[in-house]
């Protein structure tokens, strides 16, 4: 692959900026076209102390396309969308210039989390949330990011969804129980419950 | 009336048909003529206003007023007209022909209006337009530039080679051969761009010029460029269009503002034959002008289908007029919605049926004969606008078998070869009355759109006459010519489609020269705002 070269001394790079707060994770078979970003929440943003994990792909034509990306940690944000992740960010698409980097765009996400445009938006569901009542938006959103971004959550066991572990939290169960109740049931909450009682 | 003589007026016809046409191919030729000689040039587009608003010269050209003056390009001859606007800006504002280009296109060649803004503030124009005319050398060694502390290294593949080869443009954002081609050629080959392909670098708004992109990407490529840049002339040109017939390379230069689209319709006919109106692109739709064409195919796609079911299979209430389908059960109504009750089959109201329940025998009662005459004058607008609809579709339909009919014609004429003494020349009279019949048919069809939005004046039973005589007499030749062969009777037929065709002809001349004139004249009145 002809941008081999860029693609090394890119992540090079990131690795070498700790400012950033961004970590790259490439798999274990040493290819470079696929790999899995990790980035802080901003701060003073309903986004802050979560670690959002990003797929980033890297296209055969990379530079001259832009990588494509995609949030794998859920997030309730305007321009991101609430289901599958997929990001609505002009420089991921016709703004795109061979001279911006993974790094560049990575930063430019986290920009995205603290700037939302919800005049544009990705899912508009939540952006008509944000428009109508931002308050409340913002709580949803610092929820899901503890519920969903959380770096210090543990392993969850197979199954075992961390929404329905915060509800049945939510409900007065201990955590613990809660997660083996969830792990024996495999993830049916009605009748971890039930068996909580 | 002599056969004889009648035939020699046809052939005088056509024969004057065919010199129209040569005096609008002249002006092509003037055009073509004026390009070798530059000072030639003002004459003509003195001769072709002259021609939009002198009557006397309008006259003299034998132009009918529905017809407008223009001109079909070939891509040969636009590169030409193309080149000659960038010498003329880059002589007049001494700069090289590259940037001239630009510039032209940043203004959508549009040229006085670049000039003055350029005497104005040069550096403006020079910076919006993404021109910087500082002398950069395009292409340079890497060696050449490197020095022991800063090597060149490509910001794009991060190369760092001696024996790169670097290019940058007026803005000095260097990058290796190799990436700037690549850029290009993604540019230029995927995402269709031409006129405006900014250096590679984040956030410079400067324009790769063309010599760059000559110099720096394969042949192949600047070719597509070319035919790129070759189409944003015509596109951003309000006085050039693409005929839009599919594979046809040409284009038409009219001069014909959009402004004035509400008094004209430029119908114009390319090289490859295909008519189309240069306000808007679609085939041909004389007598109807654009807006109002606009207007009737939104109103068609909302409404036809819908408005036909409706009419045809459901009443309103007489009281709040919600349309109501009656889908079973009896013929007292309630209104679902305003608890009015009535009776389905006189529209009056239930409480005057007395006794003689489910069977209204009511119909001449007052009240009743006024819940009609509501649901009545409700109706008429949607059966007002049925009526033309059905007309209009009626005609789209029928041209669509002329396709059969053209099949048919030719199997005909054929026959007529074999079966009678006549020879190729003599039964092309079948074509031509085909042709006729297609076109009398398309225009037919758009004075019912035109007709629609007419407000009712004494002037529109002028129109209506017209359309009526047209109507009729395409009606006969189209029976003439579904008509089966009789051997001994070619020759009378041959005569009677021969009469057909001409009469035809001028019936859809008047027609549509009349409309024309009560556009420019401001005859008509329509109900809807043409803005």
């Amino acid at each position: 692959m002809s941008n081999m070269k860029r693609v090394q001394k890119e992540i090079l790079a990131i690795e070498q900026d700790k400012e950033a707060h961004i970590e790259v994770i490439l798999p274990e078979d040493g290819s470079m076209n696929h790999m899995t970003a990790k980035i802080s929440g901003p701060v003073n943003t309903p986004y802050e102390g979560g670690l959002f994990t990003v797929d980033v792909s890297v296209p055969p034509e990379y530079p001259f396309l832009p990588p494509k990306m995609k949030f794998v940690s859920r997030v309730y944000h305007p321009n991101i969308s609430s289901q599958t992740g997929a990001i609505c960010l002009d420089i991921l698409k016709d703004k795109w210039t061979p001279v911006l980097t993974l790094k560049s765009a990575l930063i430019s996400l986290q920009s995205l989390l603290s700037t939302p445009e919800p005049d544009d938006p990705q899912d508009a569901q939540v952006a008509a949330h944000y428009k109508r009542d931002k308050e409340d938006f913002e709580q949803t959103a610092k929820y899901w990011t503890e519920v969903y971004a959380n770096p210090n959550a543990e392993v969850l066991p197979d199954g075992v969804k961390p929404e329905a572990l915060a509800r049945l939290v939510d409900m007065g169960f201990g955590r613990s129980n809660a997660i083996n109740a969830l792990a024996e049931f495999k993830g049916d909450e009605q009748a971890a419950v039930e068996s909580l009682l | 009336m002599s056969s004889d003589s009648d035939y020699d007026d046809d052939v005088m016809n056509e024969f004057d048909d065919t010199m129209d046409e040569d005096s609008i191919m002249d002006d092509s030729d003037d055009y073509e003529n004026s390009l070798d000689d530059s000072g030639d040039e003002l004459e003509y587009y003195e001769d072709g206003e002259d021609l939009n608003f002198d009557g006397v010269m309008a006259e003299k050209h034998r132009k009918k007023l529905y017809q407008v003056d223009y001109t079909v390009q070939s891509s040969k001859h636009l590169m030409g007209s193309q080149d000659k606007e960038v010498g003329q800006v880059a002589s007049i504002l001494g700069m090289p022909k590259e940037h001239a280009a630009t510039l032209l296109r940043h203004y959508r060649w549009n040229k006085e209006k670049l000039i003055e803004r350029y005497m104005d503030n040069p550096e403006k124009v020079l910076r919006l337009a993404g021109v910087v005319t500082d002398k950069v050398r395009r292409i340079i060694p890497a060696r050449e530039i490197s020095t022991p502390q800063h090597p060149f290294s490509c910001d794009i593949c991060c190369d760092d080679e001696e024996e790169l080869e670097t290019v940058a443009v007026s803005c000095n954002h260097r990058f290796c051969r190799t990436c700037y081609e690549h850029y290009l050629r993604q540019k230029i080959r995927e995402e269709g761009e031409s006129r405006k392909i900014e250096c590679p670098q984040d956030g410079c708004k400067i324009v790769v010029d063309e010599k760059t992109v000559e110099e720096v990407v394969d042949k192949n490529t600047h070719l597509r460029y070319r035919e790129l840049l070759n189409r944003t002339f015509v596109d951003d040109n309000d006085h050039l269009r693409w005929c839009p017939a599919p594979n046809c390379e040409f284009a038409v230069e009219c001069h014909i503002p959009s402004t004035s689209l509400t008094t004209i319709v430029p119908t114009v006919e390319c090289e490859c034959s295909h008519q189309f109106c240069f306000g808007c692109g679609l085939p041909d739709h004389q007598p109807a002008i654009c807006p109002l064409v606009k207007k009737w195919q939104k109103k068609c796609e909302d409404d036809s289908e819908t408005a036909n079911w409706i009419s045809a299979h459901t009443k309103e209430c007489p009281k709040c007029h919600s349309t109501i389908e009656k889908n079973g059960g009896c013929n007292h109504m309630t209104c679902r919605k305003c608890k009015y009750e009535f009776c389905w089959v006189c529209m009056g109201p239930w409480s005057e049926h007395g006794t003689s329940w489910y069977n209204c025998n009511r119909y001449d009662e007052k009240s009743s004969h006024e819940a009609r005459d509501s649901q009545t004058q409700s109706r008429a607008s949607l059966e007002r606008y049925l009526h033309y609809y059905n007309r209009f579709a009626n005609h789209q339909q029928s041209a669509k078998l002329d396709q059969d009919l053209y099949r048919k014609t030719e199997k005909k004429m054929e026959e007529m070869q074999q079966t009678s003494d006549l020879s190729w020349i003599e039964v092309q009279f079948l074509k031509k009355a085909v042709d006729t019949l297609t076109q009398c048919r398309m225009t037919l069809k758009w004075t019912y759109a035109f007709a629609f939005y007419l407000s009712r004046t004494n002037e529109t039973v002028i129109f209506e006459d017209n359309q009526k005589d047209l109507e009729m007499a395409t009606e006969h030749l189209s029976e003439l010519l579904e008509k089966p062969l009789e051997r001994e009777k070619i020759a009378e037929l041959r005569q009677n489609v021969l009469d057909k065709t001409v009469y035809v002809k001028q019936r859809r001349e008047i027609l549509l020269e009349d409309t024309a004139k009560g556009l420019l004249e401001g005859r008509w009145t329509f109900f809807v705002d043409l803005k």
